[in-house]
Formats: C-alpha cells, structure tokens, sequence
C-alpha cells in the first residue's frame, strides 16, 4: 500500500510546496489590492467636490468621479449669485445623461433645451446674494463604460459666467 | 469603499449564524436546508451588491471575500485561543465505550442517529464503538477495538 506514495514522498519537494505556494501568494496579494483600492475609493462612488468662482457666480459640484454600472447616485450643485440673474441656466456635458437613467432633478427646471451634445436647464430668476443647491439623482446604465465630460457652465440668458470642467469615469 | 464594507460584515454575520446554528445542522442538508441556503444566498447578494452591476463590484466582492476567508484561516493557524471560536472544538459522544449523553443533548443528537452514522461507518453496533467524536466539519468519527 506505502508503495502508492513512494513517488510523491521522494524526491524534492512537491511543486505544490514551493513553486505553486509562492504562486498563491502571488495572487492572493493581488487579490488582497483590490479590496484595498475599493477603501480608498478608487473604484468608485465616492464623492468629490471641485468648485469655480466669477464676478457674476459661484459653483460648487459635489459628485462622484467613478462610478460602477447600475450605481445609483447624486450629484449636487451649489450656485451663489453675485448678482441678479433672471435667466439661470445649468449647461451640462454629455457625460451627465449619456447612459444615465435620471431618477430626479429638483427644483424642476422651466425648460429644458440643447446646445451641441449639451443639455441646458433653465431655472427660475435667482436674486443677488442667493445660494440654491440643485439635486440631480441618478442611475448608471449598467452596459455604459469610460470616461466621459462632466463639466458644468452657468449662463445667465445666453451669457456664459462660470465653467466648472469635471469628468466622471464608469468602470466595466 | 461601501462594497467592501458591506462584504466584510456579511462574512462576518455569515460566520457568526453558522457557528451558532451548529455544525451538525450545516453538515446534514435535508432539501429544506438546500433551498433555505439558495434562498439566503439571494437575500445576501441582495444586500451586498445592491444595484451594482458592474464586473469591477463583482471583483471588490469575491477578492474581499478571499482576503476574509484567507485572513480567518490564518489566524486560527497562527493563534491557537481563536481556533474554538472560528472553526468549533472536536466534542466526543462516546468515551471508552459510554455514550455522553449530555455531549448528545447539547448537539442536539439522538442515539438513532448516532447508531446511523455508525452503520455508515460499517460499525454494526455502538458497544463496538470505543470512541465517538463530532469533528468540526459536523462529522462523526468513530474509533473501535
């Protein structure tokens, strides 16, 4: 019977002792990076905030810059006016509706148009002085991928006041 | 981050249930515990994953739970005072030929059973048995003569 195993108990050791554990390890380090990339936010969903300031406005986005697909998520501007504007417009890059399932935009905008692969939406006139945050939820389609513009211009009729360059990037 | 966090708790709660519910409930699966198992399994992904449908979620998920699983089994190689926590004690049912009643009870084991596992094990009668151990993996081994 000890003769089955005279093979496998002489010789060097097993390749499954040397070569294949340092190989485990190998992997296992590499597996152990991903969790540790996830805690940082790396891969997703934590948010950021960038902001810009002009004579006319102030804008602050606070939204995140990854994104996983089927995420759902929010995304926060905060506009304080300078000085009256009775046209408010949000001009928003491609990134924030292509792919993306809107949940919700409050306030609710009067209108909303294009411009170019821009949406534009026009809200109610905001006096000097004034902070409004706007709330945009959403989901990410889960067949979207890459990396798309995120930026977003204030206008006050056709006058362009304030740009806020972003990108959001959506991982596979 | 949340996708890692939510995982570690569930390996967590996941372990603590199991440990609980006791090794022989987990060893023995009647179908009731088959389709209870595919129906906590849903729930569980329901809880971790949520609505991420991306492959990159699906790799936060298995490499945290690998990382978890690896970590647990070192330390209960490397410390010995958490290997009864973590992976249970071997408890005998049977020493030097007496049943352990108590041992029994507390497993929730009858003696039908026992004489079961033992005729599985070709042993025709428990006064054959000497010894009788559940081992951590919910198994009874049985040692004769």
């Amino acid at each position: 019977m000890a003769d089955h195993f005279q093979s496998l108990a002489s010789g060097d050791e097993p390749r499954a002792l040397n070569r294949g554990l340092w190989a485990r390890r190998v992997v296992m380090a590499a597996l152990a990076a991903i969790p540790i990339l996830g805690l940082a936010g790396v891969l997703g969903q934590e948010a950021h905030t960038s902001s810009v300031a002009s004579e006319g406005v102030d804008v602050t986005l606070r939204a995140p810059a990854t994104l996983r697909g089927g995420l759902l998520f929010q995304s926060r501007i905060v506009l304080t006016a300078h000085r009256h504007l009775e046209h408010p417009r949000l001009v928003l890059d491609r990134g924030w509706f292509e792919g993306m399932q809107v949940s919700s935009i409050t306030p609710d905008p009067q209108s909303e148009s294009v411009q170019g692969d821009r949406t534009t939406l026009t809200f109610d006139a905001l006096d000097a002085g004034t902070t409004t945050t706007f709330w945009l939820q959403f989901q990410v389609d889960p067949t979207l991928v890459g990396r798309r513009p995120y930026g977003v211009e204030v206008q006050d009729g056709e006058v362009p006041l304030a740009r806020l360059h972003r990108t959001i990037t959506v991982l596979p | 981050m949340d996708l890692v966090l939510r995982t570690a708790i569930v390996f967590v709660l996941i372990l603590v249930v199991t440990r609980a519910v006791g090794r022989r409930e987990l060893s023995s699966m009647e179908p009731f515990d088959i389709i209870l198992l595919v129906v906590i399994g849903d729930l569980v992904q329901q809880g971790v994953t949520q609505s991420d449908y991306s492959l990159t979620g699906t790799a936060i998920v298995l490499a945290t739970l690998a990382v978890l699983s690896v970590t647990t089994g070192y330390l209960s190689f490397r410390i010995r005072r958490l290997r009864p926590l973590l992976e249970g004690e071997p408890i005998v049912l049977i020493a030097d030929g007496e049943l352990r009643r108590r041992a029994l009870r507390r497993q929730r084991i009858t003696v039908d059973e026992l004489e079961a596992e033992a005729r599985q094990a070709q042993i025709a009668s428990l006064r054959d048995v000497r010894f009788a151990v559940l081992e951590t993996n919910g198994h009874i081994s049985f040692l004769t003569g």
